[in-house]
C-alpha cells in the first residue's frame, strides 16, 4: 500500500542490475548471485520460503553508480530548497506526534548529500561539477517525501548507521534502533567469558535487517554461527543481502519462517537467543510518530493487546530450543514488560532459566531481560 | 574554590582546569560551559558566565580531594586509562528524549554527550549517524580536552622528560634518547599524552617558551615549532601565556 507510490520508479531504476555493473562490485555481484540461488534458504527453512526477486530489492544510495553529475550552484539551489521545507515545518512534526526538530532534518539533508554526492571536479574555471548516485530530480523528489510523507529518512537512502554498521533498509523492514545495539555489547560480555558460547550456535529471531546476527556473527569465535529467521521475505531478502555485504554468509544464515519454526533441527543445541520482537501494545500504532506508524512494517512493531504476545512465544520457545547454560537476551517495551516476562519466566512450572536480570538501555529505560537456561 | 573532603587521609592534587575557548572540528557550536569539580563525594558547580568574571572564566586554580590515584607519582592520569575505564568516569547524555524510546521512535538521534565526572569536562559528538561511532569520537575528544585541560603539578628541581613527552619532540632534542623511537606527530592518539605533559612543563616554568626548552634539551626556536605544529596546543599554551601578560606565539 505504501509502496505503491514511489518504489515502482526506484525499482525500475535499479533492476537492471548489470546496467550498474560497469566496475565489478562485490555487493552488486552477490546480490544478484543470492536472488539466483534463494533455494539454498528455502531447503533449509521448514516454511516455504516465497523469495522476492531481485527486482523488489533496492540498491540504497551510497552503493549506486556515481554515473550522474550537476554543478556545485545546482546542488546549492537543491539544498537551500530543501531547507526552506525543513523551516516551513518548524516544530510541527514535534508538536504532533514527537517527531523530527529542524536541527534533526538539517542533518539529514546533510548526511543524505554525503550518500549521493561523490566528488568535486573542476571541470572549467567558471563552474564546480559534482558526480551524484541519484538524479538531481530524484533528489528534489526524495526530499519531498521526507517532509510531505514523513517517509523515514533511513528508507529515503537506502540504509541506516548502526554501531559500526551499515544496514541497507526498505520499506518492509524494521530500521534498527540504537537501543538494540545493547543486545550485542550483552552478547560480547558473555562470549568473552565463555568459550562454548563464543564458538557456539546462536539464534537471531525476527532479524528484520538481520543488524543483531551481523553484528553478533563478528563477535563470536571461528567456529561460532547465527542463523536468523523472520517471517517477512521482504526482510529475509534485505538480511542476505547485508549479511553478504559483510561477507558473512559463513557464519550467518537467514531463514524465512514464523521465530522458532525454522529452527527444529537446532532444538537444545543453541548456546545464544536473541531477539528484538514487536513489543508495542496494538491500541499505541495509531499513536506512533508519523515515521514509524505510517511507514514501517507493522508486523515488526504490533505486539498484540498489551505488546507481549510475540515475546511470551519466544521465553516459553527459549526453555526447549538453549542447550544447559546457554544466555538469552531480549528487548522489551520497558520497565512493565521486563517486570511481567522476569515474573514468567521465574514462575513457569517448567522454569528452566537462571541468573534472570532486567537491564536498562542508555536512556535509563528497562529495556532488556537476560538470562541462562539451567 | 576548594572543596573539602571530610576524610584527611585521602590525597590532595591540584588541578587547573581552563576555561579553554578551544573549538574542535567538528563540534557542536553550543559546548555547555559547565564545569563541575567533584572528590571526595563533595561536589562544587561553577557554571555559566554570570556566575564567573572573565578573569576567573579564564583560569580556575581548584584543589580537590580525591580518594584514587592512577599514578604512583601523586597526579592523577586520565590518559592512561582505558577507553572503557574512562567511560565508567564519565556520565553519558544520549540527547535522549522522553517517552517511551525503543521501536516507537526513529528520531535518529545520534549525538552523544559525555561529562567527565571527575574533572566536569564535556566532550561530544553529533556529526556521525550512528550513536557508537559519537561515542568513540566523543571519547577520542574528551582524552584531547583532558590533555589540554587538567594540568598536574611538576616538581622542576627533580623533573625527568616521561617517555610518551620524549616521543614528541624531535630528534634534535639533547635528551631524547636514541631508544626513544620516531617523533610522534598529531595525527597519532599517543601524542595527547605527550602534550599533556609539555603543557605542564609550560605551566609549571610560567608559559616561559626558552625555560621550557632547556629543560627539554630544545632550542626556544625548535620549542616554538613544535608548539606550533598543533592547532589545539598553541591555541592551549597562547591562552595561558595571555594570562601572563606574555606575546602569543606565532
Amino acid at each position: 500500500m505504501i509502496l505503491s507510490g514511489f518504489p515502482r520508479f526506484i525499482r525500475c531504476r535499479v533492476s537492471p542490475l548489470s546496467q550498474n555493473l560497469k566496475q565489478p562490485n562485490n555487493y552488486l555481484q552477490t546480490l544478484s548471485h543470492s536472488t539466483h540461488h534463494h533455494g539454498i534458504v528455502s531447503c533449509l527453512s521448514t516454511i516455504p520460503s516465497k523469495p522476492i526477486s531481485s527486482s523488489q530489492l533496492q540498491i540504497p544510495l551510497f552503493l549506486r553508480e556515481p554515473i550522474y553529475s550537476a554543478t556545485v550552484s545546482d546542488l546549492e539551489k537543491w539544498k537551500n530548497w530543501a531547507k526552506t521545507l525543513v523551516y516551513s515545518v518548524g516544530s510541527k512534526f514535534l508538536e504532533t506526534d514527537n517527531g523530527p526538530e529542524v536541527n534533526t532534518l538539517y542533518r539529514e539533508i546533510q548526511w543524505l548529500l554525503e550518500d549521493v554526492v561523490v566528488e568535486e571536479q573542476r571541470v572549467s574555471t567558471e563552474e564546480k561539477v559534482v558526480k551524484l548516485r541519484t538524479e538531481m530530480d530524484q533528489l528534489y523528489f526524495l526530499w519531498k517525501q521526507r517532509i510531505e510523507k514523513r517517509r523515514p529518512f533511513q528508507y529515503i537512502v537506502g540504509c541506516e548507521h548502526w554501531r559500526d554498521l551499515i544496514l541497507c533498509v526498505q520499506e518492509g523492514v524494521l530500521i534498527p534502533r540504537p537501543e538494540t545495539a545493547k543486545i550485542v555489547e550483552l552478547v560480547q560480555e558473555v562470549v568473552a567469558k565463555d568459550k562454548g558460547l563464543r564458538e557456539g550456535l546462536w539464534a537471531d529471531l525476527g532479524t528484520g535487517s538481520g543488524a543483531l546476527a551481523i553484528a553478533i556473527g563478528k563477535v563470536l569465535g571461528t567456529q561460532g554461527k547465527v542463523i536468523a529467521t523472520d517471517l517477512s521475505p521482504i526482510a529475509a531478502s534485505v538480511a542476505e543481502f547485508n549479511v553478504k555485504r559483510y561477507d558473512l554468509q559463513d557464519k550467518v544464515e537467514i531463514r524465512q519462517g514464523s521465530w522458532l519454526e525454522p529452527l527444529e533441527d537446532a532444538k537444545g543445541k543453541l548456546a545464544g537467543l536473541v531477539s528484538n520482537p514487536p513489543y508495542i501494545p496494538s491500541d499505541q500504532i495509531l499513536g506512533l510518530q508519523a515515521e514509524v506508524g505510517k511507514h514501517e512494517p507493522r508486523l515488526a512493531l504490533d505486539g498484540g493487546e498489551n505488546g507481549m504476545d510475540d515475546l511470551l512465544h519466544l521465553c516459553e520457545g527459549a526453555a526447549s530450543m538453549l542447550k544447559p547454560g546457554g544466555f538469552y537476551a531480549f528487548e522489551t517495551n520497558g520497565e512493565k514488560q521486563s517486570k511481567f516476562l522476569v515474573n514468567f519466566m521465574m514462575n513457569h512450572p517448567k522454569s528452566m532459566f537462571q541468573d534472570v536480570r532486567i537491564l536498562a538501555d542508555f536512556a535509563g529505560i528497562e529495556r532488556f531481560v537476560t538470562g541462562f537456561c539451567q | 574554590m576548594a572543596t573539602s573532603s571530610s576524610s584527611t587521609s585521602k590525597r590532595m592534587f591540584s588541578y587547573l582546569v581552563l576555561h579553554s575557548q578551544t573549538k574542535f572540528q567538528h563540534c557542536e557550536p553550543h559546548i555547555p560551559r559547565l564545569i563541575r569539580i567533584g572528590g571526595g563525594g563533595s561536589v562544587l558547580y561553577s557554571s555559566n558566565h554570570n556566575h564567573i568574571s572573565s578573569q576567573q572564566q579564564k583560569r580556575l586554580q581548584i584543589k580537590v580531594y580525591s580518594s584514587s590515584s592512577n599514578s604512583s607519582d601523586g597526579n592523577t592520569d586520565f590518559l592512561e586509562l582505558s577507553d572503557e575505564q574512562l567511560m565508567n568516569q564519565c556520565e553519558m547524555d544520549t540527547f535522549k528524549s522522553s517517552g517511551p524510546g525503543g521501536q516507537h521512535r526513529n528520531k535518529r538521534e545520534s549525538a552523544v554527550r559525555l561529562k567527565h565526572l571527575p574533572t566536569g569536562i564535556i566532550a561530544q559528538a553529533a556529526e556521525d549517524r550512528s550513536q557508537h561511532k559519537n561515542r568513540a569520537s566523543a571519547l577520542s575528544r574528551l582524552r584531547m580536552l583532558l590533555a589540554l585541560k587538567v594540568r598536574n603539578t611538576l616538581d622542576l628541581d627533580a623533573y625527568k622528560p616521561p617517555p610518551e613527552l620524549l616521543q614528541i619532540l624531535p630528534k634534535k632534542s639533547l635528551i631524547r634518547g636514541s631508544d626513544t623511537g620516531p617523533q610522534i606527530g598529531h595525527n597519532n592518539p599517543k601524542f595527547a599524552s605527550g602534550m599533556r605533559s609539555l603543557l605542564d612543563v609550560i605551566y609549571a616554568v610560567d608559559g616561559s617558551v626558552a625555560d621550557a626548552a632547556k629543560l627539554l634539551g630544545l632550542t626556544t626556536g625548535g620549542l616554538s615549532r613544535l608548539i606550533l605544529s598543533d592547532d589545539s596546543l598553541r591555541l592551549a599554551v597562547n591562552e595561558f601565556r595571555s594570562t601572563k601578560g606574555m606575546k602569543p606565539l606565532k
